[in-house]
């Protein structure tokens, strides 16, 4: 079957079409439009958080890329949690289309999304999921820092969650501390690889909470006050402090899981989210996975990002539990969610 | 206006809780400060205040959230956090406006001096500064009804 995908939850817009089969799972287009393309396109700036605006611009997108005779069997797209006036353009594009194409609309959730991102980059789990169930899904990027237990297609169990800031938000706020730039994920790993994590001692908050939530907001005061005390910071400072930083961060992620995958008798574990980019925390897991000789599975980087792509992989598995497939009248209804949480404790 | 040093984030929660009892709906928040000045603590103990049971986590990537809320008056939380926005963006942009409409609603926004044009009246500053490891001055001023 052929599912059109349109994700508009955050920054980017993204498009996709995926043609599916019981063990294959192939892209036929992917496309992500950062607003800057589509400023440069098509000639106009318009203020970064005012999607509401860009509603204009996501149909003559949609237009030059799809050929009206194309048939599609299901439309997607994210509905949320995200950004209500991002999340406005995508699902009145989407839902316009399903209407005027006659086509049924499946509505999805982005985390899900991410947690599906697994799917397009390990053909073992499209075609054995089952026996990597029930598996644990570290799910990490700038919004959300949360661990799930997923035991089956559709199905999961909400174990834990960031109690303040995200993962992804410390890293870039400890970036921005430090003066580095945005987007600070990336950069402050690249200077962790110089850097010695042993010369700043770092709280890991929570780590021996009893649960499985998070906080980061703790560590993020920490790098403030090891600024504070030093005043002046030279090149070394900035690496040391950085490795020092990402090292606390990797061993409560890394822990915590580790003690869910225990308790919780899982058959895999997976990372999603745009930190699953963090070559640290996918090497530490490995590492740890390996030792409990579990499967660990990750996605490639270009689908660890926000993308059309894994909204169309998790919408495929949505039909397949004939889930969240909305048609004719009831399309008019289809609203964004912006506190949408799929997963309940 | 009110200034307070706090030593420890107790005592931060003190501050924001005595606000929440003396908050009306149709009010809105303003909170300023640097990184890790204590804004996202302040709400969370705001919220406590206003008998919110779910846990307050930083907005600062989805840029806002909401929190059902039974207190007077005031049957919506909105937490707001601007630090994302790069330029001065206008609240309509961020479809802030209908909230700020509405009487049942109070909105709380964190980084508000980002933003331009926030309406003059029904307005409660607060100012926070980092001192010192766990010290932090709170400064709170309001213009109420205009
Ligand atoms: N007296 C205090 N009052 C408030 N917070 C304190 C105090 N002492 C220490 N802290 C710590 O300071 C940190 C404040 O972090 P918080 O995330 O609330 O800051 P913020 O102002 O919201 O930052 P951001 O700009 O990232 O949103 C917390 O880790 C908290 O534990
Ligand atoms: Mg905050």
């Amino acid at each position: 079957m052929r599912i059109l995908a349109l994700e508009s939850s955050c920054d980017e817009t993204a498009l996709t079409i995926l043609n599916a089969q019981a063990d294959s799972l192939v892209l036929e287009k992917d496309q992500v439009y950062s607003q800057v393309d589509i400023h440069q396109q098509f000639g106009g700036v318009v203020p970064e958080v005012a999607a509401r605006q860009h509603a204009e611009t996501i149909i003559p997108l949609l237009s030059a890329n799809i050929k009206s005779e194309e048939k599609v069997d299901y439309l997607a797209v994210t509905t949320g949690p995200g950004l209500i006036t991002s999340l406005l353009l995508g699902v009145t594009a989407a839902k316009t289309l399903a209407y005027a194409k006659n086509t049924p609309l499946v509505t999805v959730n982005h985390m899900e999304g991410h947690i599906y991102s697994n799917w397009l980059s390990n053909d073992e789990l499209v075609k054995n999921a089952n026996k990597y169930f029930p598996s644990l899904v570290l799910i990490v990027s700038g919004g959300h820092t949360e661990l799930v237990l997923m035991k089956g297609h559709g199905d999961y169990q909400l174990l834990g969650s960031t109690v303040d800031d995200a993962v992804g938000e410390a890293f870039d706020k400890v970036a921005k501390l430090l003066d580095l730039g945005y987007p600070g994920g990336p950069i402050v790993s690249q200077r962790a690889n110089d850097g010695d994590c042993s010369i700043y001692d770092l709280p890991r908050p929570m780590i021996n909470s009893g649960d499985y939530n998070f906080s980061f907001s703790g560590l993020k005061t920490a790098v403030l006050y090891t600024l504070e005390r030093k005043k002046k910071i030279n090149t070394e400072d900035v690496d040391n402090v950085c490795a020092s930083f990402q090292n606390a961060v990797v061993d409560i992620l890394v822990n915590k899981t580790m003690k869910a995958a225990q308790e919780f008798g899982v058959k895999s574990i997976m990372l999603a989210g745009g930190v699953a980019a963090n070559n640290q925390l996918k090497e530490s897991l490995q590492q740890e996975a390996r030792i409990k000789d579990l499967p660990f599975f990750f996605p490639e980087l270009k689908y660890s990002g926000d993308n059309a792509a894994m909204i169309s992989v998790a919408a495929y598995y949505n039909i397949l539990n004939k889930k969240n497939i909305i048609s004719g009248k009831d399309l008019l209804s289809v609203a964004p969610q912006s506190n949408w949480q799929l997963f309940k404790k | 206006m009110q200034e307070f040093v706090t030593n420890n984030i107790k005592e931060t929660n003190k501050v924001a809780n005595d606000l929440a009892t003396s908050l009306e709906s149709g009010q809105l928040i303003a909170l300023s400060g640097n990184l890790g000045a204590g804004k996202t603590v302040f709400v969370k103990a705001l919220a406590v205040g206003l008998g919110i049971s779910e846990t307050i986590t930083s907005p600062t990537f989805v840029l806002m959230k909401s929190y059902p809320v039974n207190y007077k008056q005031i049957k919506q939380l909105i937490h707001v956090d601007c630090y994302r926005l790069d330029a001065s963006e206008d609240l309509a942009d961020i479809g802030l406006q209908d909230f700020l409409d509405d009487p049942q609603t109070l909105v709380v926004i964190e980084w508000a001096d980002k933003l331009d044009n926030l309406p003059k009246n029904n307005l409660i500053n607060v100012k926070m500064e980092f001192l010192g490891q766990d010290k932090r001055k709170i400064v709170i001023s309001s213009k109420l009804v205009g």
